[in-house]
């Protein structure tokens, strides 16, 4: 493995902090569903290094799944946000607490 | 069942005397009360049987040495027991036949005086509850059971005072009735309760006789002065005295009954009855004395300047009950129920003869009904004339017997002002009994009694001493409508018990010595015996109530007269006397002043201040302690993931470096 598995993790850490930054400082809700899938990523990446780091494919099956578990989560969500713009107006997640 | 003497016969009788009054108030409200004679006969009947049972009572009870006790157990508990029965012995014998006479008079009686009245039937009920609870509160064996029937006798007045209760005033004296005497019963009540700690007997013959001499004399004499409160209240003694007056709202024969042998005579009943208990504490029967003797002093001075008819008899009643309960306290038992007995009598034909003159002519005023020719009507005038002489105490009348046993009585006393007092009432009680009388018999044309009293209702002068409309209180609708037929037979029904009750009056006071035999053999020898009584102030007490009627004579009677008494040239003291001391402007202030603003503003301050405020506080603080908990659930969704990563930072922290 040319890559430390060190480094992997490095990037893993870096991606991941990015996208919890987006998804709790961004105020728009496209934003916060975009920080989640970066955080997906971020795991992807830590499974694939590890499946590299230990030679084992379960990691990058693992990857798959996420993957397909991100594109539904991504469609739900959109819908979701769809469906909220249309009755507030606003993608400002401040904006939905009506169960305050 | 428990008896010192149980004769069953005897038993029977004094049940069936006691307990039928009451089947008539019953039947009376539930069955009749849309039948107005039948509901009279019936209580009449009632009342009828309990008088021939008390002479038959009576009649047994000469002969008995023993006292009849039955009793059945009840509120029985571990550590007490309190029976309820009957007690007969001398005294309350006697007391049973006074009462069941009165009533049974005053109930005749108003068979006239009531006739057409809307409420005839709920009258004769509330009458005969009044029987059954007087009947009762004289047959009492203990405290417990005297205050039951006390607290009823109250009840029955109140609703008798209030009996017209459309009129405001009837209610409100009514009320007021209710609620002073009720001020003295919770004193009695305290009183008897203070006994029973410490006596754990309230049995009226165990109380006069060894049971209370068990107990220390410093609760004796705080528990004698306790129920004596009682008495202040009932017999409507000084600081009580002011709701009798008021209770002249109520129908005219209401009146009689009440001051005659009911409830005020009440009071002066249970001082009788726990004679021997309160002569125990000297103390107490000191207080008793001077308390008698200011309300007598006080309500004779308030009778001297009344123009209403019924109320001057009213202040008489607080001035012979004070007559009574300085006789008692000074140690004569025989003289103060003497002098209740008498007094029953002829206080109620005072009344009764001043309910024919209001009943006939609609007015309570003395010089109204003097210039309508009230003295046209013969019986009523013979024997209102026989009942003022005899209570100014004349011979040979009945109240000349029984105030000079007083008098003897107060003059046996070390201290000679008593004796001062006794005899200054004697003279004042002749001066505005006669008073009365010469404003009646010997009328003057219509005059404006100058600046005192209010003027006298238009008089309309109707000829031949016809019927006057009935516009004053008193009057209800009743006379115009009714035929001279009707007039007839009410009339009729009136005199009747006037003539028995004048004849009562003159011939009671020979039977003094026997009706002394006989209380007095029921009761202990510790009464002073009243034979040493001087001559002189006998002769001082005839003296000085002939120099009151002299007076009363020369200011009223004589021709020329102007009719004006000699309080009523002094306006200060005429202010005094009609305002009634300013008693009654004292409690008046004294509700407002400590009651209304004090207590009761205290009360809402606590109310709001406290009680509302402290709910206030605490509804706030659960508010705001919300919302600062609300502020938690903000809806903030970034929030809260921000706070679920610091949490997942912090475990892996915890996880991956345990040393921390």
């Amino acid at each position: 493995m040319i890559v430390p598995f060190g480094h992997v993790l490095v990037v893993f850490g870096i991606i991941f902090g990015l996208g919890v930054f987006c998804a709790v400082v961004r105020r728009n809700l496209i934003m916060i569903v975009l920080g989640i899938e970066i955080m997906l990523n971020a795991a992807s990446i830590a499974f694939v290094g590890a499946a590299l780091r230990w030679q084992n494919l379960e990691g990058q099956t693992f990857v798959l799944f996420i993957l397909a578990v991100a594109a539904t989560e991504v469609s739900v969500g959109l819908a979701v946000i769809v469906y909220a713009f249309r009755q507030t107006g606003s993608f400002d997640p401040n904006n939905f607490n009506l169960l305050r | 069942m428990v008896g010192s003497g149980s004769d069953p016969a005897a038993i029977m009788i004094l049940s069936l005397a006691t307990m039928l009054p009451f089947v008539a108030f019953l039947v009376i409200l539930i069955f009749t009360r849309k039948r107005p004679e039948l509901s009279a006969g019936i209580s009449i009947g009632a009342v009828a049987v309990s008088l021939v049972c008390s002479f038959v009572l009576l009649g047994l009870n000469l002969k008995m040495t023993v006292p009849v006790q039955y009793s059945v157990r009840m509120l029985a508990s571990s550590g007490f027991d309190i029976p309820f029965g009957f007690l007969l012995d001398h005294l309350n014998v006697l007391m049973l036949v006074i009462v069941a006479v009165i009533c049974f008079l005053v109930q005749v009686y108003s068979l006239g005086y009531m006739a057409g009245d809307p409420g005839f039937a709920r009258y004769y009920a509330f009458m005969s509850l009044f029987a059954w609870a007087m009947l009762n509160l004289s047959v009492s064996p203990t405290i417990l059971q005297l205050y039951i029937f006390w607290e009823l006798v109250g009840l029955s007045s109140y609703l008798l005072i209030g009996f017209w209760y459309e009129k405001f005033s009837a209610t409100q004296a009514g009320k007021k009735a209710f609620v002073m005497t009720r001020a003295g019963d919770v004193a009695f009540f305290i009183g008897f309760l203070i006994l029973f700690l410490h006596t754990g007997n309230l049995n009226i013959l165990d109380l006069n006789g060894q049971a209370a001499s068990a107990i220390s004399p410093a609760v004796l004499t705080l528990s004698a002065l306790l129920i004596f409160g009682g008495i202040v209240g009932k017999s409507a003694q000084f600081p009580l005295l002011t709701w009798l007056p008021d209770a002249m709202e109520g129908p005219t024969p209401v009146s009689a009954l009440l001051h005659s042998a009911t409830m005020v005579a009440a009071g002066v009943y249970l001082f009788a009855r726990l004679f021997p208990f309160f002569s125990m504490s000297q103390t107490a029967m000191s207080v008793f004395l001077a308390i008698g003797t200011v309300s007598m002093l006080l309500a004779s001075t308030m009778a001297m300047v009344s123009r209403d008819i019924k109320k001057v008899w009213a202040f008489s009643t607080i001035s012979q009950l004070g007559y009574m309960i300085m006789a008692l306290g000074a140690g004569g038992y025989f003289a103060g129920f003497f002098h209740l007995t008498t007094h029953a009598g002829f206080k109620a034909l005072l009344f009764l003869c001043s309910g024919v003159f209001i009943h006939r002519y609609g007015t309570n005023d003395v010089y109204e009904l003097g210039r309508l020719g009230s003295r046209r009507m013969l019986v009523p005038t013979v024997s209102i004339v026989l009942a003022a002489a005899a209570l100014s105490g004349f011979p040979p009348l009945s109240g000349y017997f029984s105030k000079e046993a007083i008098i003897g009585t107060l003059a046996q006393l070390p201290n000679p002002v008593w004796l001062v007092a006794g005899l200054a009432g004697v003279f004042l009680t002749a001066y505005y009994a006669f008073r009365m009388i010469f404003i009646l018999l010997l009328p003057r044309p219509a005059q404006s009694s100058g600046k005192f009293g209010p003027p006298p209702e238009a008089a309309t002068l109707s000829p031949a001493g016809g019927p006057a409309a009935p516009s004053a209180p008193g009057a209800v609708s009743h006379g115009s409508d009714h035929g001279e037929a009707g007039h007839e037979s009410q009339y009729l029904a009136m005199a009747l018990p006037l003539i028995i009750l004048a004849t009562i009056t003159v011939v009671l006071g020979f039977f003094e010595t026997p009706i002394k035999d006989f209380l007095e053999a029921g009761i202990m020898a510790g009464a002073p015996s009243e034979e040493g009584a001087s001559a002189w102030s006998h002769g001082a007490a005839l003296c000085l109530a002939a120099i009151g009627v002299a007076l009363a004579w020369f200011e009223f009677g004589r021709r020329g007269a102007k009719q004006i008494g000699f309080v009523e040239r002094m306006p200060l003291l005429y202010g005094l006397f009609a305002e009634r001391w300013y008693i009654d402007r004292f409690y008046g202030l004294l509700v407002s002043r400590v009651i209304d603003k004090g207590i009761s503003f205290l009360c809402y301050q606590n109310d709001n201040k406290v009680i509302d405020r402290s709910i206030d506080e605490l509804c706030r603080t659960t508010v705001d302690g919300g919302r600062i908990v609300a502020f938690l659930q903000s809806g903030m969704i970034q929030y809260r993931l921000l706070v679920i990563f610091a949490v997942m930072v912090l475990l892996a922290v915890y996880f991956f470096f345990p040393i921390i």
